[in-house]
């Protein structure tokens, strides 16, 4: 009933969809998998009206359409649940439900409160989910507010003549286990009432929800699976045009670390907040994993040890140094490097070219009475370009129109090229595709083997398991747990799990 | 053509384009004597606009800059007569002084730069007018020709002005292009967040920048008391619109990390031949500061970028 015909994107430089087909059956779940700059968000832009292609048509019930914008797509029932929450935290969940769509509500000028509860309990029941809708979002969790979401493009249902198609955008990334298996549970029911666009960069999710599977790789439509007749590895074949190595976490290159050191070293450490009495000590060569659900405060401590944020009580240690008044400047100093999840915001600076990018952090070893001796800086960022294998046109080039993976490359190299022999890593896979994933687990070995320290929050709990030497478990801003990882003695994921929920 | 990588270069082509279009219209314009003086004249807001560069490359503003012009114009004037050539020097630390209040007030006490240089701004003027007594200076012409007269004599037809201008935009090139500070100031602008992650101390950087940004503007305030021979607390009043336009449509925009002094340069220029072209086709002085609001409308609307202002208020 939703179909795309033939497709076509441009922008300069770039061809983003080369002549897509794409289309969703009544009811049906549709996954959609690509690594990074496959062209799979500008795919749902164009579906859910933020794009209009140059090329091709949007076909609804064999008329075509077109979208000026997203709220155009809406009323022809369209909905999209944006991976970046689209809620407003500090309305209630009914006005964000029917934030744009008050006037049916409206007598005489005025909103009638209770008439609008008693619709979004409607639309909440949809979606299962038993909350006062006088609530303030700020207050619901994350998957709760995930869920108002879902609630919120359902409404669609009862303004739109026709069929409903609801894309999800990555809408697992930061549920917890069972969180995931209820909202799969919920999107196969809701597929009465409409059909679903899946985009996920876990397959396994993908496999298990959808009923088939549009892989993308370069701008087109590569295969169409459907559900059971591939395995993930084919899947991801297809997706990177090459096998996934069998040793994908590089267990086999894990060595021992040295115990007999002390790189930093973290007694009784109290933060403003939940975060109490944190006690670890990471040694050289050693990967130390901080576990834990969002909000467990695993970044928090991360970000301590960095100096962003300022302990009430307890001492931080670093190669053997009691440090106070802790600032970036004097991590740094200290050789701490930090690779922040936000890659875009925190990690690189867009408009800044690559050599100017690594040489941020220690900008006072590529200068003399703060003249930059930028022939040093060029020839640095070249060596590292070569060495990380960046793909970079030059060390000219702007950061920002690097890929994910090259980007996360810079960030590694700015901290590796200056150094920093502490590495602490939140969420570095972040958004990359596998072929980038496995280049960041080679250099979290290379680091290893080189004898850097690392505290690592990964992006999923396998990750955790697979590269570290030590796991913390993190909850509710106390350590639960530590496990000891040494290969062929990792614990499970039920093992973990049992101590962070 | 795309107007993304149009972008860059609308500046210098508005410019020919501006040149072309005058000179056409009024046929002394292009005569070298009359380019020279043109030029000579701008000096003084070119030296602000130098200075504003600072402040709006690193994504704020200073709006202080025309009453720290004014202030400097009266210190000059009523201490020329006891310190000498060592006003000068005292101009400079004033206004380095109040823009480190300016980036303290902003970086400590997180108050927005159009607001904390608005309030130094009206500290300034409140300082110019009790130390001039709300009245216009004049400098004793003999002293001032013997201490400052070098700055605006003229070697052959060129006038001094003018090299005071190039020197300070070499000054101000060099750090932009090659000092740590100049970097420092492009990654604030740029991308703040990853900046303060990459251990650089943002803060002082802000602060360093609102002090030249300062420093900047006292350098315009004295170099325009010695060509007026005195000082007012009003007496530059009119300048702080077209020292942002002379920024704003060179190329840096509001929201900062690209553009720099040479766009700057540029847009000074422009300026230049605005309001030397309004003075031929007769619109009056009053009506001047009209053009230069829409202008400035006219370039920020061009050149701000988007995707770093998630809302406008």
């Amino acid at each position: 009933m939703y179909e795309l015909k033939k497709v076509d994107k441009k922008f300069p430089g770039v061809h983003a969809l080369k002549a897509v087909d794409f289309h969703v059956n009544r009811g049906e779940i549709v996954g959609l998998v690509g690594e990074n700059g496959a062209g799979k968000s500008t795919l749902m832009k164009v579906i859910y009206g933020a794009y209009q292609p140059d090329g091709g048509q949007i076909m609804i019930d064999g008329k075509a359409v077109r979208f000026g914008n997203p709220r155009a797509a809406m009323e022809q029932g369209i909905g999209m649940v944006f991976q970046e929450q689209s809620l407003i935290a500090n309305l209630t969940v009914m006005e964000n439900i029917f934030l744009g769509y008050e006037s049916q509500f409206v007598r005489f000028g005025v909103i009638n409160w209770k008439a609008m509860a008693a619709a979004a309990t409607k639309q909440l029941a949809k979606v299962k989910l038993d909350i006062d809708p006088g609530l303030v979002t700020a207050e619901l969790s994350f998957a709760q507010r995930q869920l108002v979401e879902l609630a919120k493009v359902l409404t669609l249902e009862e303004r739109v003549q026709g069929n409903l198609v609801i894309l999800l955008d990555e809408p697992t990334s930061v549920l917890a286990k069972e969180e995931v298996d209820l909202l799969f549970k919920l999107v196969r029911e809701l597929t009465s009432r409409a059909s679903f666009i899946f985009v996920s960069h876990r397959m396994d999710e993908v496999m298990e929800l959808s009923d088939r599977i549009y892989v993308m790789k370069d701008g087109a439509v590569v295969d169409v699976v459907d559900r059971g007749l591939k395995t993930v590895e084919q899947i991801q074949h297809k997706m990177v045009g090459r096998n996934v190595d069998k040793e994908y976490y590089r267990e086999q290159r894990q060595k021992p670390f040295d115990a007999s050191q002390e790189l930093v070293k973290l007694a009784h450490v109290d933060l403003v907040g939940r975060v109490k009495d944190i006690n670890l000590t990471l040694h050289p060569g050693e990967v130390l994993c901080l576990v834990g659900t969002e909000g467990s405060g695993r970044e928090a401590i991360l970000r301590t040890i960095y100096g962003m944020r300022t302990p009430v009580g307890g001492t931080i240690t670093i190669k053997g140094q009691p440090v106070s008044g802790l600032s970036p400047q004097g991590a740094v100093a200290r050789g701490v490097g930090y690779v922040p999840r936000e890659r875009k915001i925190e990690g690189i600076v867009g408009g800044m070219t690559v050599y100017e990018n690594m040489t941020l952090s220690q900008m006072g070893r590529h200068s003399r009475g703060g003249v930059l001796r930028i022939a040093g800086e060029r020839a640095l960022a070249r060596e590292w370009i070569a060495r990380l294998s960046i793909k970079a046109s030059s060390e000219m080039a702007d950061c920002g129109n690097l890929s994910g993976g090259n980007q996360q490359k810079v960030v590694l190299a700015k901290w590796r090229s200056g150094g920093s022999d502490i590495m602490l890593l939140d969420h570095p896979t972040r958004g990359l595709d596998i072929g980038a994933k496995e280049d960041v687990y080679d250099m979290i070995r290379d680091m290893s083997e080189a004898g850097v320290g690392i505290v690592l929050v990964a992006d999923t709990l396998e990750e955790a398991i697979g590269l570290s030497h030590t796991i913390i478990v993190v909850k509710d801003g106390a350590i639960q747990k530590q496990f000891d990882c040494a290969v062929g003695a990792k614990p499970s994921l039920y093992d973990l799990l049992h101590y962070m929920i | 053509m795309d107007f993304q990588r149009f972008k860059p270069h609308l500046p210098w082509i508005t410019l020919v384009v501006l040149v072309a279009f005058v000179g056409m219209v009024d046929d002394t314009f292009l005569r070298p004597a009359n380019l020279l003086s043109l030029a000579g004249d701008i000096v003084p807001l070119f030296i602000m606009a130098l200075g504003l560069t600072f402040a709006i490359y690193i994504g704020g503003i200073d709006l202080s800059a025309q009453s720290m012009a004014n202030l400097i114009t009266v210190v000059a004037s009523v201490y020329l007569a006891s310190f000498g050539w060592g006003v000068a020097v005292l101009c400079l630390l004033v206004g380095f002084g109040f823009g480190m209040v300016s980036g303290y007030v902003t970086t400590r006490l997180l108050v927005p730069s159009f607001i904390s240089t608005l309030a130094v701004g009206g500290v300034a003027f409140s300082l110019a007018q009790f130390l001039s007594g709300q009245r216009a200076l004049n400098m004793d012409a003999a002293q001032r020709d013997a201490v400052f007269g070098w700055m605006i004599g003229k070697t052959g037809p060129v006038p001094n002005e003018l090299f005071i201008a190039a020197g300070l935009l070499a000054i101000t090139l060099f750090i932009e292009r090659r000092t740590t500070l100049g970097r420092a100031l492009k990654a604030v602008g740029a991308g703040e967040p990853a900046a303060a992650a990459s251990g650089i101390n943002v803060a002082r950087y802000k602060i360093l920048a609102f002090a030249i940004s300062g420093t900047l503007a006292a350098t315009a305030g004295l170099l325009f008391a010695v060509k007026l021979s005195g000082g007012a607390p009003t007496i530059a009043n009119g300048f702080l619109l077209p020292a942002i336009v002379a920024v704003l449509v060179g190329g840096t925009p509001l929201t900062g990390g690209v553009g720099g002094v040479l766009n700057t340069a540029i847009g000074t220029l422009i300026v230049a031949v605005i309001r030397s072209s309004m003075l031929y086709f007769n619109i009056q002085a009053t009506q001047q500061q009209m053009v230069f609001g829409l202008v400035l409308i006219g370039a920020i609307a061009l050149t701000i970028d988007r995707a770093k202002l998630r809302t406008v208020k």
